[in-house]
C-alpha cells in the first residue's frame, strides 16, 4: 500500500461494499477490516450479520455499536458442558442485557438465534413487540421462558418465517399459545417445536408449506381417525424437507409419514422408541436423506441396511436409548460405524454412542472417510479398550486424525494414553473443537494440544489427570481460543491465580459448588479447583456471577 | 409412596436413633444388612464432608478429585454418558412429577423434606443435603474429614446404601 495515497478513495463506498458482500466469513470480514481505516467504516455499516460464540466476550452495547446495520444475529451463552449438567443452574447466560440492546441499537433486526441461554418472558415479549420484520426465531438448549412469551411471538410476528425450538426447557402454562398465529401462515417455512405438546394434525393445515417441521410429543394411543388425518395433513405438506419428533408414536403412526419420506432430506427420530425392523422399513422410503439421528435401537443391521440405501448421507447421529445400561443389551457395536463409512461416500459428521469399539474398525473408518469434518464417538464406559486387543484405542483415533485433514470437530472416548494426544496436537491443523474424558497420562497430554492444534477454539476436558504446568507453559494460547473448560482435573487454586494475573484479556471463572470453608479469595494456592472456565473477552470480569463463581483478576 | 432417607455417621447407636429393630432384616433374602453398611463397611464413604480448614496443605490433595468420590461405578458420574437430561428415561412430555421424601438426620430433631424431582443426579442430591444439614464440628475428633452416609428404606423395608442404583431408577422406585 502506497503511504498516504487514499487508494480506497478510488471507488465509491458502495463498491467496496459490493466487494466485501462477496467475503463468504466473518473472518475474512475481520480481515479486510484492519487493512485501512476506510474499509474498517465501510466493512462495519455494511455488515448485517453477527455471531457471537461467547455472550461474554463483548459488551452487546459495543457489538450493536459497532455494526449498527445488523439483521441477523446469533449468540450463544453456556459452555457446552452445561447440556450434561455440569455447570450450575445459575451459572448465568442471561440473553436480557442482549436483547436490550439489540431492540436500541438494532430495530430492524430480522433473525435472532440464541443457544444456551436463559431467556425470559419478557424478552420475548421485547422481541416480538419491537422488532417489525422479525422473520426468524431460534431458541436452542434455552430455559426461562414459557408458552406464554411464545404467544406474544406467535400474536405479533406476522412475517415469521422460521420458528425453531428444540431442546428447550419450556414452561407449558398456555395451552393454545399457537392459536395466536394468523389464520392464513403463508410465510411459516420451518416450525421445529420438538420440546412441546401440540395439536399438530389442524396446525398442519395452516402451514402446508412447511418445509422443516417438527413436532413434540405424539399420541401414543393408536386412533384410526387421526391415523388418517394426520396422513391427509402430512401428505398435503409437499414441501417437507425436514421431519423430526414423534416421541412416543408407536410404529403403527409411521406409515403416516410414508408419502413425505422420498423427499426428506433431514429426518430425526432419536427421541423416537421405534425398534430396528420398523426404523429399516421406514428408513428404506428415505433415498434422499442426507442427515439422520436415530437411536442405537436401530442396531447394526439397521445400520447396513442405511449404509446400502442412504448414498447421500452426509450427517449421522446414533444416540443411546438406555444410557445407563440398565436394560438388556442392544446389538449396536463397531460394525455399524465401519459399514456406514463404507457404504456412505459423501459422511463427513458423525455422533456415535456404542460400548465397544476397536482400533482396527478406526482404522478402517479413517480410510474410508478422509473427509470426516466432525467425529464424535462416546464409548459408554470410561476407560474402555479395544475390546478384542485390550490395548489403548490410540492408534485408532490417531489414525482418524491423520486422515482426516479437515476434521474440525473431535471427541474421544475410551482407553487413551497421552500418545493420542502427541498426533492431535501434531495432525489436527483444522481442528476447531476437541472434547476429552477420562483420558491421559499426565501434563504432557494437554501440553500436546495447546502446544499443537493451531485453530482450536474450543477445549472442554472433564476427568483427566491434567494439571497447573501445560496451563500456565501455554496461557498465551488461551488468548487465541474461545475457551476451556476443565472439571475434575488436576489444577489449583494458585495456577489459576497466576493465569488471571497473566492474561489480563480472560477471564478465568473458578467454580465451586461446595460452600464450605473459607472464601475462594482465603483459599491457598494448593487448593484443588473442581472446576475451571477460562474465556477471552474484551468485556472484563461479568458482573452477574452467581455465589458459586469467582472470577479470578 | 414414601420414601425416607436417614443420613447418619459412621458409628454411633443409629439403629436404636432411627428405631429401627432387627426384625426389619428378613433373613435369606435380605439385601444389604443395616449392620454391615455401618460397622465394617467395605464399601467407600458416598458423600464426603471435607473439613474447611485446609490451611495444612494435604500434599496428597493436589491430584485430589472430588467428584471421584462420588464415583460408585459408571452409574453414578455426573454428566456421563453425555447425553441431555432430556434424552434419559422416564421422561414423559418433560414434564416433572413431584416427588418428596422424607429426609432425617442423626440426632437432628426436624426432619427435611426434598423434592426429588428437582434433582438430576446423587451429587445434585448430596448438595442440597449438605446444605440442608450443615456440618458441626465434633470436639476430640479427628478434623481433617468426617463421613456421612445416606440410606434409605426400600419398599421391602430394607435399608438401602443411596447411589446403589442409577439415579432415575432410585426416582421412579
Amino acid at each position: 500500500m502506497v503511504g498516504g495515497f487514499r487508494w480506497a478513495a478510488m471507488f465509491p463506498d458502495e463498491v467496496w461494499e459490493h466487494v466485501f458482500s462477496f467475503l463468504p466469513a466473518d473472518a475474512d470480514r475481520n480481515a479486510a477490516a484492519l487493512v485501512c481505516r476506510a474499509w474498517y467504516r465501510i466493512e462495519r455499516r455494511s455488515r448485517w450479520r453477527v455471531f457471537v460464540g461467547n455472550c461474554y466476550a463483548v459488551e452487546p452495547a459495543a457489538a450493536v455499536r459497532r455494526f449498527p446495520e445488523v439483521r441477523a444475529a446469533a449468540i450463544k451463552g453456556k459452555p457446552h458442558f452445561a447440556d450434561f449438567n455440569l455447570v450450575p443452574s445459575d451459572w448465568g447466560g442471561g440473553a436480557e442485557a442482549w436483547v436490550e440492546a439489540m431492540v436500541e441499537g438494532w430495530p430492524h433486526l430480522e433473525e435472532l438465534r440464541l443457544k444456551r441461554m436463559v431467556v425470559s418472558d419478557d424478552c420475548l415479549e421485547l422481541i416480538a413487540r419491537c422488532f417489525k420484520n422479525f422473520k426468524v426465531l431460534s431458541l436452542v438448549s434455552c430455559e426461562g421462558f414459557s408458552t406464554a412469551g411464545l404467544a406474544a411471538i406467535a400474536a405479533n410476528c406476522r412475517n415469521l418465517r422460521e420458528l425453531d425450538l428444540h431442546e428447550n426447557e419450556v414452561e407449558d402454562n398456555c395451552l393454545h399459545w399457537m392459536s395466536h398465529f394468523p389464520e392464513s401462515f403463508a410465510s411459516l417455512v420451518t416450525l421445529n417445536i420438538a420440546c412441546l405438546e401440540e395439536r399438530l394434525v389442524g396446525l398442519l393445515h395452516r402451514v402446508p408449506q412447511l418445509v422443516d417441521l417438527g413436532t413434540g410429543k405424539f399420541a401414543a394411543q393408536h386412533h384410526p381417525e387421526l391415523f388418517s388425518k394426520l396422513e391427509s395433513a402430512i401428505a398435503g405438506c409437499k414441501n417437507l424437507k425436514s421431519l423430526s419428533g414423534f416421541w412416543e408414536a408407536g410404529p403403527t403412526y409411521l406409515p403416516a409419514i410414508y408419502s413425505v419420506c422420498e423427499g426428506l432430506t433431514s429426518l430425526n427420530l432419536s427421541y423416537a422408541t421405534i425398534q430396528g425392523p420398523e426404523l429399516i422399513k421406514l428408513i428404506s422410503w428415505c433415498k434422499n436423506l442426507q442427515r439422520l439421528w436415530v437411536m442405537d435401537l436401530i442396531e447394526d443391521d439397521g445400520l447396513i441396511a442405511v449404509a446400502a440405501s442412504c448414498k447421500l448421507l452426509q450427517e449421522l447421529r446414533v444416540f443411546p436409548s438406555d444410557p445407563y445400561g440398565a436394560a438388556q443389551p442392544i446389538s449396536l457395536t463397531e460394525h455399524g460405524l465401519v459399514a456406514i463409512s463404507a457404504g456412505c461416500p459423501m459422511l463427513h459428521s458423525v455422533l456415535y454412542f456404542c460400548r465397544q469399539m476397536t482400533n482396527a474398525a478406526l482404522l478402517t473408518v479413517a480410510k474410508n472417510c478422509p473427509n470426516f469434518t466432525c467425529f464424535r464417538l462416546c464409548i459408554m464406559e470410561p476407560h474402555t479398550p479395544d475390546y478384542i486387543t485390550r490395548q489403548p484405542l490410540d492408534a485408532g483415533f490417531s489414525a482418524i486424525v491423520e486422515s482426516c485433514k479437515h476434521l474440525r470437530r473431535l471427541s474421544l472416548s475410551g482407553l487413551l494414553t497421552d500418545l493420542v494426544f502427541k498426533s492431535i496436537g501434531a495432525s489436527a491443523n483444522c481442528l476447531e473443537m476437541l472434547s476429552v474424558a477420562f483420558a491421559g497420562d499426565g501434563d504432557a497430554g494437554l501440553h500436546y494440544i495447546l502446544s499443537g492444534c493451531k485453530n482450536l477454539r474450543k477445549l472442554e476436558i472433564r476427568d483427566c489427570p491434567f494439571g497447573d504446568k501445560p496451563l500456565l507453559d501455554n496461557a498465551a494460547k488461551l488468548e487465541t481460543m474461545r475457551s476451556l473448560w476443565m472439571s475434575s482435573c488436576s489444577v489449583t487454586l494458585g495456577a489459576c491465580r497466576q493465569l488471571a494475573r497473566k492474561m489480563p484479556l480472560l477471564n478465568v471463572e473458578v467454580i465451586n459448588e461446595r460452600k464450605r470453608g473459607l472464601p475462594l479469595e482465603l483459599q491457598p494456592d494448593n487448593c484443588p479447583v473442581e472446576k475451571l472456565y477460562i474465556y477471552r473477552t474484551v468485556a472484563g470480569p461479568r458482573s452477574d456471577t452467581p455465589s458459586c463463581v469467582w472470577i479470578l483478576r | 409412596m414414601e420414601l425416607e432417607l436417614g443420613l447418619a455417621l459412621p458409628g454411633g447407636d443409629l439403629i436404636a436413633e432411627l428405631g429401627l429393630a432387627s426384625e426389619k432384616r428378613t433373613g435369606t433374602c435380605r439385601k444389604r444388612g443395616f449392620d454391615d453398611m455401618f460397622y465394617g463397611a467395605t464399601s467407600p464413604p458416598l458423600f464426603v464432608h471435607k473439613d474447611g480448614d485446609d490451611d495444612d496443605g494435604d500434599d496428597d490433595d493436589s491430584r485430589f478429585n472430588h467428584l471421584q468420590e462420588l464415583n460408585l461405578g459408571s452409574r453414578v458420574l455426573v454428566g456421563w454418558p453425555p447425553v441431555r437430561v432430556s434424552r434419559r428415561k422416564g421422561e414423559e412430555g418433560g414434564k416433572r412429577r413431584v416427588n418428596c421424601v422424607k429426609v432425617n438426620m442423626e440426632g437432628v430433631a426436624i426432619g427435611r423434606k426434598v423434592d426429588l424431582s428437582l434433582h438430576d443426579s446423587y451429587q445434585a442430591l448430596f448438595l442440597t443435603l449438605s446444605q440442608m444439614f450443615p456440618k458441626k464440628q465434633h470436639d476430640g475428633e479427628e478434623s481433617d474429614a468426617a463421613y456421612y452416609k445416606v440410606t434409605y428404606e426400600d419398599e421391602d423395608g430394607d435399608w438401602m446404601l443411596v447411589g446403589d442404583v442409577p439415579w432415575e431408577l432410585l426416582c421412579s422406585s
